[in-house]
């Protein structure tokens, strides 16, 4: 029996190292409500060509709205999908959101160009350039501390390089919404590299065929752009020059993996697809506003929690104090769980979060006032403590399960700020019944095997006395 | 200290019915009004809602408040007369305006166009809520689709883990408190304008999963007691269980209560009302739980008793009745 409670106090004290580690060591992920920045809800509307968003669909838009995101160059940006049809976008640091409201909404630019004669040489020195700007630009995004001027600078440089490199190109009839579809297609031979295939309709290979004509052998390139920027640039074989790629399919090769090579297929897709993008939802929180309310909030919350904290020491003396314990210990795993998760906290997840510390206390309660019943109806402390835990271990879980099937709901169905409550109350209770029954209990059992803190008057003062 | 709940089941169940029946009122009210049962804030209603405050580092920006008249003038000229603007702050130095969907243009033009009459605002300062209409029907639709999910997935659990009696009545205490709950806010909505937003939702569902909890705790020694004095009539086993968990379930919602109140009280707007909604759920939680819920299970076991004694004899489980 000791050895037993030895070993989970073990396990307690290296929980409880490991989750300061954690804590210490990982920073918590904070809501845009926290610490400011736009979030935008996108719709991807239904058109007569795509009557249906299906998730490939949905996955095309997503690069296309990825690849303006990088044009606005705001770190820490994140595209995700919600939902069958929507698109969730944070933009952290972003109070006025105008610029990427402006750039977001529409529909996507695909572009087949073909590079004018005579810029030959010029395109693969200016295209180093670009690479050049580019890592320039993302060592400075992950910088720390980030030189908001120096990024400025360098997000306007990579803009005046793209434009440089669009004009090498001359525009030709051929657009993305002649392309049918494009997809990954894997090696033929053990040695070979991914491909890209693009098919056209019928009018569109044509102008293809047409285009490939021109440029074939030349050792000019084919420019596709996706919202005016470069994202492939093939050079056509001499074996075309009298025809052109014909048939409406071609493959684009060169140095893909698999991984390269579905990337800009779902660009070419999204390119190509008609479907307008409507921004329905806009949050955008300036960096300090509400700054002062949250923390008012939080303040007060955790000023509410002292209180209770005395509350349990002044009605269940020595148990209470140790529920205090338990509960520090509650609120350190649960915090830690959250930042291994990852979970983003917003203003209504920290409510979670000081709801489910209620919660936990409650456990608790519902030990201690077994352990008082069972000691006044004359067991011994150690028998009744034993038979409070075991007792009130029915009502802990019925009360545990019955919330968690409240926040499966929300986890399911909400979105945005409402399932970031419910994954942290969840996440509460899972660690509180953990803690009630481990914490609690072990510590209890040690501290009366010290013979001075024996004694009934600590667990139940005035009723025991009473019988006794 | 000792309540005999059962003999005082008429007054409890009286009060209940009463403050629901306000509640009800107030919602079909609200209905007529705001073509609602709770007046719906943006979340649920769409459009837009600016939030700005003055930059006061900058020389003679902040010398006077607002003027509410300048501020109406400028929405007038833009089309937007009908929104409804409110000055902030103690200085009153930030403004608040609701409309309908605004473009990003457009809202672009009304910032600047305030700017240059108000002088300049405090981009950090700056809150912007935009939410299209049908996105609006979406999220209450899921709020709702949550509530009822839950519902059902609490029937389904206590009617495994008890007996379904128990369950469905845990569902009607359940109402009880969601309808209190929604009950106020209908008030509040008449005569303060407060509005519901999604964080209500997230009120009411986790005042489903406390309420049920406190439901549970009770049952869950009704249940025991009943093996153990099987022979006491069901009133006074009840009334044995209530007594029995009346310590934990006070402290439970006083410990519950103590941190939202202090939120409600001292904390800032955001959650102001998120904390009163639970404050309130979490009382008629307990309320329900020790009153109605309790006081319910013995009415209906005792009118399915002569039935349960024939079933009894011809040895029969009790919830084959139905």
């Amino acid at each position: 029996m000791y050895g037993k409670q030895r070993f989970l106090l073990a396990v307690i004290i290296a929980l409880v190292v490991a989750a300061l580690v954690v804590v210490s060591q990982l920073p918590a992920r904070l809501g845009l409500d926290l610490r400011g920045g736009a979030q935008l809800t996108l719709a991807v509307q239904t058109t007569e060509a795509v009557p249906e968003i299906t998730p490939r669909v949905l996955e095309a838009v997503q690069s296309v709205v990825e690849g303006r995101i990088n044009g606005l160059g705001v770190s820490e940006a994140v595209v995700q999908t919600s939902g069958n049809d929507q698109l969730l976008v944070q933009l952290p640091g972003v109070s006025d959101p105008e610029q990427a409201e402006r750039v977001l909404g529409g529909t996507a630019q695909l572009e087949f160009l073909a590079q004018r004669p005579g810029t030959e040489v010029q395109l693969p020195i200016e295209q180093r350039l670009l690479a050049e700007l580019l890592l320039e630009r993302s060592q400075l995004e992950t910088a720390e501390p980030v030189n908001a001027q120096e990024l400025a600078e360098i997000r306007e440089k990579v803009q005046r390089q793209e434009a440089e490199i669009a004009k090498l190109y001359e525009s030709t009839e051929l657009t993305g919404d002649r392309l049918r579809d494009a997809f990954a297609q894997a090696p033929a031979g053990a040695t070979g590299s991914w491909r890209v295939v693009v098919q056209f309709d019928t009018r569109g290979g044509d102008l293809f065929a047409q285009l490939t004509r021109n440029i074939a052998g030349t050792g000019r390139t084919l420019g596709i752009f996706l919202d005016e920027r470069l994202i492939s640039a093939p050079t056509v074989q001499a074996q075309y020059a009298e025809t052109g790629i014909v048939g409406g399919t071609a493959e684009i090769s060169g140095n893909f993996d698999a991984q390269s090579a579905n990337d800009l297929a779902i660009q070419l897709r999204g390119g190509a697809l008609p479907v307008p993008v409507e921004i329905v939802e806009n949050r955008t929180v300036g960096a300090t506003l509400g700054r002062d309310s949250i923390r008012r909030s939080i303040y007060a919350g955790l000023g509410g929690l002292v209180l209770v904290l005395a509350f349990m020491v002044f009605y269940y003396r020595l148990p209470g104090l140790i529920a205090d314990i338990a509960l520090c210990i509650y609120a350190l795993l649960t915090y830690a769980a959250f930042v291994l998760v990852g979970v983003t906290l917003t203003l209504p997840g920290i409510a979670g979060f000081i709801l489910s510390i209620g919660m936990a206390v409650d456990a608790n309660v519902l030990i201690f006032e077994r352990t008082r019943e069972e000691l006044q109806a004359g067991k011994t402390l150690y028998r009744s403590i034993e038979s409070g835990f075991y007792r009130a271990f029915s009502s802990i879980l019925d009360s545990a399960i019955t919330t968690l099937i409240a926040c499966g709901a929300l986890i399911w169905l909400g979105s945005g700020l409402v399932r970031g409550f419910a994954i942290t109350l969840a996440i509460g209770v899972c660690v509180s019944i953990f803690t009630a029954v481990t914490c609690s209990r072990t510590l209890l059992f040690l501290s009366i095997s010290i013979p001075s803190l024996r004694k009934p008057v600590l667990f139940a003062p005035r009723k025991v006395e009473a019988i006794q | 200290m000792k309540i005999v709940v059962s003999k005082i089941r008429t007054w409890t169940w009286a009060t209940s019915g009463l403050l629901i029946a306000v509640g009800v009122l107030a919602m079909a009210i609200s209905w007529m009004q705001f073509g609602a049962p709770l007046k719906p804030g943006l979340d649920f209603a769409g459009g837009t809602r600016l939030q700005f405050e003055r930059d006061c580092t900058q020389a003679q920006v902040c010398d006077t408040p607002i003027d509410l008249a300048v501020v109406r003038q400028v929405l007038t000229e833009q089309g937007l007369g009908s929104s409804s603007i409110q000055i902030l702050g103690a200085e009153q130095q930030g403004l608040s305006i609701r409309s309908v969907p605004l473009e990003p243009e457009i809202r672009n033009r009304l910032q600047s166009n305030l700017e240059s009459e108000l002088g300049a605002f405090d981009p950090a300062q700056t809150q912007i809520d935009t939410v299209g209409p049908t996105l609006g029907r979406q999220l209450l639709i899921a709020g709702m689709l949550a509530l009822l999910v839950s519902f059902l997935g609490i029937i389904i659990y206590l009617s495994v883990r008890f007996q379904t009696d128990y369950a469905v009545l845990a569902i009607v205490a359940l109402l009880h408190d969601v309808l209190v709950t929604a009950g106020v806010f209908a008030l509040l909505g008449l005569v303060q304008g407060v509005e519901i937003d999604s964080l209500f939702v997230v009120a009411l569902l986790t005042i489903v999963g406390f309420s049920v909890n406190d439901t549970v705790v009770i049952y869950d020694r009704v249940r025991e007691n009943l093996k153990t004095h099987g022979d006491a009539g069901i009133s006074e086993v009840v009334d044995i269980a209530v007594n029995q968990t009346l310590g934990r379930s006070i402290n439970t919602t006083l410990t519950t209560i103590l941190p939202l109140l202090a939120i409600f009280v001292l904390g800032g707007e955001t959650l102001k009302y998120f904390a009163l909604a639970l404050i309130i759920g979490f009382v008629a939680g307990a309320y329900s739980s020790i009153f109605v819920a309790s006081t319910l299970l013995a009415w209906w076991r005792e009118r399915q008793m002569p039935a349960l004694k024939t079933a009894v004899s011809y040895g029969e489980d009790s919830d084959l009745l139905e």
